[in-house]
């Protein structure tokens, strides 16, 4: 076979792997953020976080998806996010946080791994999503 | 619960079949071309090209390929290549974190990007607006003056 019809089935060989990991993370968020969602434990976090949620233009559940994303990846926020209703600055205000800040279990450990200093490197991720936050939401919707 | 147990159930079954069916359209092609990346070594080729950036960054230039690894393909292959550089020819300390405050922020840039875009995100802002933000961040911090007294970078400014 050629390299590059071996490359393309590898390649989708990967992809189908992932997906198996894929639905690992994203059937138990689902399944999670749906009971979650229908619970009267909802409305409390939406009015805990209204006002935080606030600074970022996002309504109180959006810490749903920020949460998922922070203990699984960025597909959890996926999951998470798929089950409410945002507009699309919200989304993108969201992704920008999410993916500045996701997956501490897993990439701390990995930082860890190659010699890094890890749990500095968590503080700044964290500090970083928190200004990238800010930026997305209030100049965000100028290229929208 | 303000919902039946069936309307959970449905959602639950037919949401996270429709979040993995949207995530595999654009995964499958994503992964094609990354390995297509991998095996003709295009990163290497790009970083060639791309060395004189990190200047710019404040790191030396064989940096460029494991951050240009991260940011494009991911931070397990960028991850990758770092321990594999380290093996060879270490890379300075310096540099090694510098990659990390750059690629923490921003990495594997197509993969995120598409499924996020496929998921509503604006394309350009979760794109080039990390990279842009990315790469601001590690030219502050690149030249901060702790990175010069810090006990760790000594050896590199004797």
């Amino acid at each position: 076979m050629s390299l590059l019809a071996n490359t393309i089935k590898d390649g989708f060989i990967k992809a189908l792997k992932t997906t198996a990991t894929l639905m690992k993370v994203v059937l138990p968020v689902y399944a999670i953020v749906v009971l979650l969602k229908y619970s009267p434990v909802m409305p409390l976090l939406e009015q805990l976080f209204q006002s935080s949620m606030g600074i970022y233009n996002l309504p109180g559940e959006a810490v749903v998806p920020l949460i998922a994303g922070v203990f699984t990846d960025e597909y959890g926020t996926i999951a998470a996010t798929r089950q409410f209703d945002f507009d699309s600055l919200q989304i993108t205000t969201i992704a920008m946080i999410c993916l500045v800040f996701h997956s501490i279990p897993v990439e701390y450990a990995l930082s860890r791994k190659i010699g890094l200093p890890a749990g500095k490197l968590v503080l700044y991720r964290l500090i970083m999503a928190i200004i990238i936050g800010l930026i997305t939401a209030w100049i965000g919707g100028l290229f929208l | 619960m303000t919902a039946s147990f069936s309307t959970i159930v449905s959602e639950f079954f037919f949401g996270s079949i429709s979040t993995i069916i949207s995530v595999l359209k654009v995964l499958i092609p994503l992964m094609i071309i990354i390995e297509i990346l991998q095996v003709y070594n295009v990163m290497q080729k790009l970083s060639k090209k791309l060395a004189s950036i990190t200047k710019l960054l404040g790191m030396s230039p064989p940096a460029i390929l494991p951050l240009l690894v991260a940011i494009v393909m991911g931070v397990t292959y960028g991850a990758g290549t770092l321990m594999e550089m380290n093996k060879v020819n270490p890379i300075p300390k310096k540099d090694y974190v510098l990659i990390a405050v750059f690629f923490f922020i921003c990495h594997g840039i197509i993969e995120t990007s598409a499924i996020w875009a496929a998921a509503g995100a604006n394309l350009i802002i979760i794109s080039v607006g990390r990279l842009v933000y990315a790469f601001i961040v590690t030219m502050i911090v690149g030249r901060l003056p702790i990175f010069y007294n810090h006990k760790s970078f000594k050896d590199l400014n004797d």
